[in-house]
């Protein structure tokens, strides 16, 4: 279980204070405005910001003392979440050890996670002799490699067109689901993830103004800031 | 991606490229032709034989050099924050473009027989008195001027990186050795070559320095040659010949550096401020601190020294100094607004041609301004002249050539700096741009402007300063009206008052200090 | 102008280029001077700088030529040689002035200048003169100077410099790029003849560098680089005149010292040859002769009335002057070069 509580964050031109919870093994999506607070929200469960009050939790173990390294968090980009002069494979193993050196067990470990996101073959292939979606599954594999419970995804499908974006959300929903991983995701397709996540978070203005069930959480009549985000009045595709 | 066969406007990078090639092949044949009697065969003797060896040789030590320590000092710079570091890299971008006669000077109140070391020697009562004159002053010399260049690109380079990279280095734990090898390396090794190309131009054609502080005539650069074929043998097919030797050495080795390494792609999105993982670390803490004291002894004495022309300030302050600032500042900002141009436009062109994937095309753009400075000013500004011969007035001439030849020399600086930041935006925006049809002038004011705005201030600010230094082609075209501040340095030198030409050379090195400043200030590296 | 703020095409930039050079190359002149002739004379830039006589040169002679003088430069003799060589038939130059003997021969070959058909008349000179295309307006030896609180005592010899191990070290001129450098090299073959290159060979180890021009060689010295610098028997003058220091010294040598002299010539292509020639005469009274001592620190072609400056008291006066036919030297150039090469890099 991820608990967030009045975790609050000031900087001279914006100010946030977070509370949310994610239950272990759930899928929460995060939806708003662009600048409304999204990906600060990811960046300060990751370690990268510091709040100065509040409370911020995993399993009951208070992350807040903790280097982004020692937090049990995996983290993924929209771009540039590989590295370009390592293979597909190298790019898995610094999930494991940065340095590289790996023994036997490691390596069968890059070869499971590879399969499992549906890359076997590929494990040679350089960043840029992949597509997006290879790249990102590339991200996920090393992902699930580092064993981290918590898995941060901002933004990750953005760049993607829209039926890949779905298809890599399912392969996802699946991982997280079989490995009981806690999935905090950004999105700005919300209706990509509507059938799959447990819970989704409203975002705006450095607050979490609703939490609740996917489709529930995106009633235009809940906030206005929630009616100009779907358009006006109009309710959410699916 | 497909496209209609048909007939393209050529991008203005072409005709750039088109037009320096032109240039130079014209300069060379009216060189040639104007050898009217003296059809002289250059026959590659002893002499010319020698003075090769010696050119690659110190070139080549010279590169090496530059390079560790450039790197060195801006991954120092990288990791570490301190009082005083912008001030730093100010002065790196000043040391870069510090005037060679300034340089050549500076060694020797650092490093000569009466020298500030040789006081703290004696000081000491130890015994042996240093001697800059041969290797120590040429390598000091050109690695005070190439070390600061390098550490300016590599830094700028490094604070290129992804934002993302260092957040995936926090969040798997990256150590100081896994930052290095998979942030840091692979930013270097993707600069390296074509700094590497530049600097070794640099040195291969460098005169005074090399003349100067070389202590014997053994210690020569094919420019020394060329020179004097050009003024005092007046043997201009030799003079076109050497420059073409001079030209064809260093066209195979810059091929040679560009095709041994393979360039990644280079991907880089927005800055937010870095927290480096191997900050913390003791070992890099000594190791950064011994570099940036290594640096710091390298280069402050240096500029220092030029502080020695503070005393005789009040004397060059007069109209003649306000006259010879005002042509020296027109014509920096007239080179320097010419060198980005065609820096943008062969970075852009470079870009499109990589886009269409014709990446030896690509290559070719990318070699191209590191290779006019294998052009021998002299011999392009001669042959240039020749050509305007008869068409307007020598002083006219001058006019057009000065910013012309000093937006030439300046032309691979600004695309060191200009074409990282291109790629980073066709890299960023590229399918966007090309989805929405924007091309040209129209994709270079919506999509390039915001990522090319800053690192064009910084090369606009170095190219403006280079140009501002060089003395170069003054020597043929100075005068009345184009008396330049390196002109008028050389003019008190030449009437005995060595006190005012180190006051000019301190305002010269005071100039690049400012531009420097604001280059760094705009950079936000 | 085209600012950097905002990114045009390098074409449209190179294309106004000329036109802003145009704008910037209109002369100062008001059109009201058209009736004046204007006699357009060539020289080296410390000739006319803030120090240099060229200003009251010009003053001088405008007042009684009711002309104008134009003084255009290069930065030192060589540059002025390559200017004119460049520019051909089509130089604006009416009068060159500033080339040295050992560069008589080439300009003669650029074919570019008229007998001057002037009787120069008697001469202060250690040589008789008898170009009939070039006219001197100045002279100096060529010597070693040095700091008398430093070496005490300085070689009498050009022999004993170059030859004595442990003579004083030097820092001398490049001779490929540099007019005294040459200048040394056909001392050295006056004074040595065929034992010229060994004795380079044996000086060598004491020239602390070969600078491209006179002035970083002056300019190392006046740093303490070395005991002694090539420069001209006049320039300890400077040091007594303008800076009151008498610690500077030229050393005289027993078998003699090559001359120095300072040529001007008309152009064949002037198109106001009597002015050009009324302005070689004028170089050689004492409007123009009284300015060069303290002017360029030179020795005078003509002393003036009033004679030399205070300031030239107790210049060394050597013996025997050198001075080679400018033909020789042209012919022999390469060949001399050649020889310093081999011996200084052995």
């Amino acid at each position: 279980m991820l608990t967030i509580d009045a975790c609050r964050l000031a900087w001279p031109d914006f100010e946030a204070e977070y509370a949310l919870e994610a239950p272990a093994g759930s899928m929460l999506a995060i939806v708003g405005p662009s600048g409304g607070g999204k990906t600060t929200l990811l960046n300060t469960i990751a370690g990268f910001e510091t709040p100065v009050s509040g409370r911020l939790a995993f399993d009951g173990r208070d992350l807040l003392p903790l280097s982004p390294a020692e937090r049990p968090v995996a983290m993924m980009f929209q771009d540039n979440n590989l590295f370009a002069h390592l293979s597909a494979a190298q790019n898995v193993a610094l999930g494991i050890r940065p340095s590289l050196r790996l023994a036997e067990p490691d390596r069968a470990r890059v070869a499971e996670a590879l399969a499992a996101v549906d890359l076997s073959g590929l494990e040679a292939r350089r960043p840029e002799q992949l597509s997006g979606g290879q790249r990102q599954r590339v991200a996920l594999a090393r992902a699930l490699v580092s064993r981290k419970p918590l898995l941060l995804l901002d933004e990750p499908f953005g760049a993607l067109d829209p039926g890949l974006r779905r298809e890599m959300i399912a392969v996802v929903d699946a991982l997280r689901r079989s490995r009981r991983i806690t999935v905090l995701i950004t999105i700005h397709t919300p209706e990509d993830v509507l059938d799959r996540a447990d819970s989704l978070a409203f975002v705006a203005r450095g607050r979490v103004l609703v939490q609740d069930a996917p489709r529930a959480a995106l009633d235009p009549a809940r906030d206005p800031a929630i009616a100009a985000f779907v358009g006006h009045g109009a309710p959410a595709k699916s | 991606m497909r496209r209609a066969a048909g007939l393209r406007a050529p991008h203005p990078g072409a005709l750039v490229a088109l037009a320096l090639a032109g240039l130079a092949a014209a300069a060379f044949g009216a060189l040639i032709g104007a050898a009217q009697d003296r059809p002289s065969v250059l026959a590659l003797d002893a002499y010319l034989r020698r003075i090769l060896v010696f050119s690659l040789g110190q070139a080549a030590l010279s590169t090496v050099l530059s390079l560790v320590l450039g790197a060195a000092l801006a991954l120092a710079l990288a990791r570490r924050r301190f009082p005083g570091r912008s001030l730093a890299l100010a002065a790196l971008g000043a040391a870069a473009v510090m005037p060679a006669i300034v340089v050549v000077f500076s060694v020797v109140a650092v490093y000569g027989r009466s020298g500030w070391l040789a006081a703290g020697i004696e000081a000491a009562g130890l015994a042996p008195r240093p001697n800059p004159f041969g290797w120590p002053g040429i390598l000091v010399a050109h690695v005070f001027l190439n070390a600061t260049l390098a550490a300016r690109v590599f830094l700028d380079a490094l604070s290129r990186a992804p934002a993302e990279h260092w957040r995936l280095a926090a969040i798997l734990g990256f150590g100081p050795r896994a930052t290095f090898a998979h942030l840091d390396w692979p930013i270097l090794k993707r600069e390296a070559p074509g700094l590497a190309g530049l600097v070794f131009l640099l040195c291969f054609t460098s005169f005074a320095i090399v003349l100067t502080l070389g202590g014997g005539p053994g210690k020569a650069t094919l420019e020394v040659a060329i020179f004097s074929a050009l003024r005092v043998e007046l043997d201009f097919a030799r003079a076109a010949m050497l420059a073409g030797l001079q030209l064809a050495i260093c066209l195979s080795l810059t091929l040679l550096l560009h095709w041994a390494v393979t360039q990644a792609p280079v991907a880089p999105t927005e800055r937010l401020p870095i927290a480096r993982p191997d900050c913390a670390d003791p070992r890099l803490r000594l190791l950064d601190l011994v570099v940036l004291a290594l640096g710091g002894a390298l280069v402050l004495p240096l500029l220092a020294a030029t502080l020695e022309g503070a005393a005789a300030l009040p004397r060059v302050l007069d109209g003649d100094l306000a006259r010879a600032a005002t042509t020296s500042v027109t014509i920096a900002l007239v080179s320097a607004a010419l060198a980005c141009a065609m820096a943008i436009a062969l970075a852009g062109a470079a870009q499109a041609a990589r886009e269409r994937r014709r990446g030896r095309l690509a290559a070719a753009y990318d070699v191209l301004p590191a290779l006019v400075l294998a052009i021998p000013p002299f011999a392009l500004t001669a042959g240039l002249f020749l050509l305007l011969r008869g068409r307007v007035g020598a002083t006219e001439a001058g006019f057009v050539l000065l910013p012309l030849v000093n937006a030439i020399g300046a032309l691979p600086f600004a695309y060191r700096f200009l074409a990282p930041a291109l790629a980073t935006s066709a890299e960023r925006h590229g399918r966007l741009a090309a989805l929405l049809g924007l091309t040209g002038l129209r994709r270079l004011a919506i999509v390039d402007w915001p990522v090319l705005r800053r690192p064009l201030a910084g090369a606009f600010a170095f190219a403006a300063a280079l140009s501002f230094g060089d003395f170069g082609i003054v020597a043929l075209f100075g005068g009345a009206e184009l008396r330049t501040l390196p002109y008028l340095l050389y003019e008190r030198l030449g009437a005995y008052r060595l006190d005012e030409a180190a006051a000019i050379g301190l305002l010269l090195v005071a100039a690049a200090f400012a531009l420097s400043a604001f280059a760094t200030r705009m950079a936000r590296c | 102008m085209h600012t950097p703020l905002r990114p045009s095409p390098a074409m449209r930039l190179a294309l106004g280029l000329p036109v802003l050079a145009a704008a910037l190359a209109t002369p100062p002149t008001p059109a009201a001077a058209q009736e004046r002739p204007t006699l357009t004379v060539y020289t080296y830039s410390s000739f006319v700088g803030r120090y240099g006589p060229g200003e009251a040169i010009a003053e001088r002679f405008e007042a009684a030529c009711g002309c104008d003088l134009e003084w255009v430069t290069a930065d030192d003799a060589g540059s002025l040689l390559g200017r004119l060589r460049l520019e051909g038939a089509s130089t604006r130059a009416d009068v060159v002035l500033g080339l040295d003997m050992n560069l008589a021969a080439q300009a003669r070959a650029l074919d570019l200048f008229a007998p001057h058909g002037i009787a120069p008349g008697p001469l202060d000179m250690p040589v008789a003169w008898q170009d009939e295309t070039f006219l001197p307006y100045d002279w100096g030896h060529l010597a070693f100077v040095y700091d008398t609180t430093r070496l005490e005592t300085p070689p009498e010899s050009l022999e004993a410099l170059f030859t004595d191990p442990e003579g004083p070290s030097v820092v001398l001129q490049d001779p490929r790029t540099s007019a005294p450098g040459f200048g040394l090299l056909l001392w050295s073959s006056a004074v040595f003849g065929e034992g010229m290159a060994d004795a380079w060979a044996t000086l060598t180890p004491r020239v602390v560098t070969f600078t491209t021009g006179w002035s970083e060689a002056y300019g190392l010295f006046l740093e303490g680089e070395a005991d002694m610098v090539l420069s001209y028997s006049t320039s300890p003058a400077y040091h007594r005149s303008v800076e009151d220091e008498t610690r500077y010294e030229a050393a005289r040598f027993a078998e003699g010292h090559y001359l120095h002299v300072e040529i001007a010539g008309a152009t064949r292509t002037t198109d106001t040859p009597e002015l050009a020639r009324d302005f070689l005469r004028f170089m050689l009274d004492d409007g123009f002769q009284s300015l060069i001592p303290e002017g360029n620190w030179m020795y005078p072609a003509r002393l003036p009335e009033g004679g030399l400056p205070e300031s030239f008291a107790g210049l060394i006066e050597p013996g025997e002057a050198f001075l080679f036919d400018s033909d020789r030297v042209s012919a022999e150039r390469r060949a001399l070069i050649d020889a310093w090469l081999e011996a200084t890099t052995r």
